[in-house]
């Protein structure tokens, strides 16, 4: 279900102190005990594996300093030393917290939106052929549709407002949502369904127990990768057409050729979205679905 | 059973009969389109004419850019980029992708880098090639390797990985031939992923290459569209648009729906859900 999650090298070694103090705030006490096994095998090998990680942080980042520092000029390859110092400078200046609050709100309604119409078809596409066949091609198109697209497109009917960026968002975003919940509602088991209705169960137990349990992985997966798209249409049309955002200050550094500021400002936007996306919400969802058998995970 | 009973279909009312057959999910398929149109019909004149054209007017400049030849040069010089740009980035992460899946030393060297170039917007991409290669320079190419790359890799990656163990096992204590291996062993293994690195590969490099054809070149489909917006020719802008959506739908239906039965048709039913549920999310990652 998750590239990225098994991509990830094994786990860091202070796993074991976070997961016990997880496990003394609110699992049960099984959870946990199963976890040591894991842990000796993987500790034994994080040593060596930590230092070919550490090798290629060194690797790439000493290549990005070298050719930046003897090969390139600074408008066309600023140095990472550079980029950080005008990070630095950005951050002392008080235009930062507004240019961000501009796009974290952007970026919040547009989500939103994008999520409450993306589950609502998702859920309609899930259970009808008919408005299967329906929305097809939409969430198709939307899905391959460069973002670009869009974003020029919602830039010339809404000028330059808040609307462009947000209605761009939704538009972007929305069949990411959508192809997950459909996926959510199919995986919803029928045969305990029926089972449940007739031993007459009623609707909300089978509400709370059968149906959201199944569905509720595919809707979160579907905030993680709807999001991962949301950011960066975010500032692509900012960039084409905001009034104000992180995407507009791009723009300004790039047209000043300021290549060091470009890169300052994309790097406090990829920063917050790692950090949403590999950290809170892949940790949230860890927490949530920890009940579950890793078979699912 | 009677007569009047086997005939009752036919001499239900017609109304009745339009109405079923406008709910089935294939008659859906063209009902959205349609209703898409007359609500654009609609709308259209409540906003002022020069910023949402009328479907008409679109129509008319979309049938302008075929006649005149912008749309097929446009997308053809992107395609032969698109081609280029891949075709290294398959290559390159073919080669990447099979040590990160075989060695975790690899993949703990780059994964992180990896994921980098996953995140990074092609935005910023597209900025920074327009200033290493100027406005006529690869920067589109280069642009379509960095996003397809980091796709090949996972996917291949995985792919690797997802090689029966047990198999190989087997096939080494029975003393099948290499050769005999690869074929009937890894590549049936691998071809799942490799489809999906053709898959997304494709559909992230197209969406990094139309972006920096803004910022870095005088040509291609990316170039043009923003063109005409910068003009104001919004109808143009528009047609355009669904140019693109046309493309998308001929490679989506011819290329991709043709390629997938083939590659997969020695697999059962089961096998296949199964699998393209696993290569799902990458479908997510795009920008």
């Amino acid at each position: 279900m998750d590239p990225g999650g098994r991509l990830r090298p094994p786990v860091p070694p202070n796993r074991s102190e976070r997961s016990t103090q997880v496990a003394t705030q609110t699992a049960p006490p099984q959870a946990a005990t199963p976890a040591p096994r894991v842990e000796t095998r993987t500790r034994r090998r994080t040593p060596h594996l930590w230092a070919w990680r550490l090798a290629g942080y060194i690797f790439f980042v000493g290549s990005w300093m070298l050719l930046a520092t003897y090969v390139f000029e600074v408008y066309i390859l600023p140095s990472p030393t550079r980029v950080l110092s005008e990070m630095w400078e950005i951050l002392g200046r008080g235009d930062f917290w507004e240019n961000i609050y501009a796009t974290l709100k952007h970026l919040f309604i547009g989500f939103t939106i994008a999520y409450v119409i993306g589950t609502a078809i998702g859920i309609a596409m899930g259970r009808s052929p008919y408005w299967d066949g329906f929305f097809h091609d939409y969430v198709m198109l939307a899905l391959t549709t460069p973002g670009l697209v869009f974003a020029l497109i919602c830039v010339m009917i809404f000028g330059l407002s808040t609307w462009a960026p947000i209605t761009a968002i939704v538009l972007t975003a929305f069949p990411h949502v959508t192809v997950n919940v459909v996926e959510g509602v199919r995986a919803i088991p029928r045969e305990l369904q029926d089972m449940a209705t007739s031993y007459g169960v009623d609707r909300r137990t089978q509400l709370r127990h059968i149906i959201l349990p199944a569905v509720a992985p595919f809707l979160f997966t579907a905030v993680r990768y709807g999001f991962a798209i949301a950011w960066k249409i975010t500032a692509l049309t900012e960039l084409f057409g905001g009034r104000d955002g992180v995407g507009i200050q791009i723009r300004v550094k790039f047209e000043l050729f300021n290549m060091a500021g470009v890169l300052a400002w994309a790097f406090f936007l990829v920063t917050f979205a790692l950090i949403m996306e590999r950290v809170v919400l892949q940790r949230l969802e860890r927490r949530f679905f920890r009940w579950r058998p890793k078979a699912f995970a | 059973m009677s007569t009047a009973e086997l005939s009752r279909p036919t001499t239900e009312p017609r109304f009745a009969r339009i109405r079923r057959a406008l709910l089935t999910p294939r008659a859906a398929r063209i009902t959205a389109p349609v209703l898409f149109l007359i609500g654009w019909q609609l709308i259209a004149p409540l906003i002022p004419s020069r910023i949402l054209p009328m479907p008409a007017d679109v129509a008319e400049a979309m049938w302008e850019q075929l006649v005149d030849g912008t749309m097929v040069d446009a997308f053809s010089i992107s395609i032969l980029r698109l081609a280029a740009g891949f075709s290294v980035a398959l290559v390159l992460g073919a080669v990447v992708g099979l040590a990160m899946g075989l060695s975790t030393r690899v993949e703990a060297f780059l994964h992180d880098f990896v994921i980098v170039g996953l995140t990074f917007p092609y935005l910023i991409w597209g900025l920074l090639v327009a200033m290493w290669f100027g406005f006529e320079g690869r920067g589109p190419f280069v642009v379509v390797v960095i996003a397809a790359l980091p796709y090949v890799i996972i996917n291949m990656a995985e792919g690797v990985r997802d090689v029966s163990k047990e198999l190989r096992d087997m096939a080494t204590s029975y003393d099948v031939p290499n050769a005999r291996v690869l074929r009937h062993l890894v590549l049936p293994s691998l071809s799942p992923f490799f489809f999906a690195s053709l898959r997304y590969g494709l559909a992230n490099g197209w969406k990094g290459l139309v972006l920096a054809e803004v910022f870095a070149a005088t040509s291609g489909a990316g170039y043009v569209i923003n063109e005409m917006e910068e003009y104001g020719f919004f109808a143009g802008v528009i047609g355009f648009a669904l140019w693109f959506a046309l493309f998308s739908i001929l490679v989506e239906r011819l290329v991709f729906g043709r390629l997938s039965r083939r590659v997969f048709r020695w697999r059962s039913a089961a096998v296949r859900t199964e699998e393209t549920r696993k290569v799902e999310p990458f479908e997510a990652m795009v920008d």
